[in-house]
């Protein structure tokens, strides 16, 4: 398990790397459904209002 | 007539914010299987590469990171293209929301293409070509957001922004073809090239896959970006009443 993890000697550069890439994998999926559930609360605040 | 009713459909907000809301969950479920059976191919069943030894496995997440900022960057030019030409709001839209998943994952492969430098070339950052390029690319992106977000009136911005983000275009073949063009550092296509991948198999594979996920996943959040900008620009029509109710 620890020589999967230390990969050769090159953990050091290829687990921050995949850490990064794949962390924005995630931040970009949470960050687009915030929008969205931002965008229907104004929507929905909107209705309100006008009603 | 056949043929315009999609294009029609295309152009049409509650449509298109339907199709969204139906398709996403498929997308994005095929996206998460698809990364996951590629990074377990690639981290655990590929063998190390000759010269680069386990180093290699970097290409796992540099090239699909790499390759979505300029897949993404070109359709958001298409997108505004199709805006600019058509004078469509859906098109207008699409384009607005491809600009942040761009930069972010430009940076993304910006950051990962560093971290594969410095054991590789012994340095985190060189002035070559093709980095370069890519960090001209990332400052397109701010670039059209940032005018976007200059510009009050939203058909004006959508305009000046497409026209940027058209003229901008010409810097995804200056990335492609870099290493071809220049004497780069950077190494050249493993994959994408004319001919036989200079690859094996057991390494191509969950590369290809990786590829595909990633792809399905843009997709994903497009569709959900997409959805919010339609919503926000849409205000007043009657259509937003009945999907957010």
């Amino acid at each position: 398990m620890s020589e999967f993890f230390s990969m050769g000697g090159y953990g050091r550069y290829l687990w921050p790397a995949f850490v990064l890439g794949f962390g924005i994998v995630v931040l970009n999926l949470v960050l687009a459904l915030s929008s969205l559930s931002s965008a229907k609360q104004d929507a929905r605040r909107r209705m309100e209002m006008s009603k | 007539m056949a043929t315009w009713t999609w294009f029609h459909r295309l152009a049409s907000p509650p449509h298109v914010y339907a199709f969204a809301r139906r398709w996403t969950p498929w997308f994005g479920g095929f996206a998460a299987l698809a990364m996951i059976v590629a990074l377990y191919g690639g981290l655990v069943l590929a063998p190390p590469d000759y010269q680069q030894k386990d180093a290699f496995r970097m290409v796992y997440v540099h090239a699909p990171t790499a390759w979505l900022s300029l897949m993404i960057y070109t359709t958001m030019a298409i997108a505004a293209a199709v805006g600019l030409i058509w004078r469509m709001k859906v098109a207008h839209a699409a384009a607005a929301a491809c600009a942040p998943i761009g930069a972010w994952f430009t940076v993304a492969a910006l950051g990962t293409g560093m971290l594969w430098g410095k054991p590789m070339w012994g340095a985190y950052w060189v002035w070559d070509p093709r980095l370069t390029a890519e960090l001209v690319l990332l400052f397109l992106y701010f670039g059209y957001m940032g005018l976007r977000a200059g510009i009050e009136d939203p058909a004006k911005a959508d305009k000046a922004s497409a026209v940027l983000a058209v003229v901008g275009v010409i810097n995804v073949p200056i990335i492609k073809f870099s290493v071809e063009w220049w004497n780069s550092l950077h190494q050249t296509p493993t994959v994408m090239q004319m001919g036989k991948p200079k690859m094996d198999g057991d390494m191509l594979w969950p590369l290809l896959l990786m590829f595909v996920g990633f792809a399905l996943y843009f997709i994903t959040v497009l569709l959900i970006r997409l959805r919010a900008e339609l919503l926000r620009r849409e205000r007043n029509a009657s259509w937003i009443r009945e999907v957010v109710a």
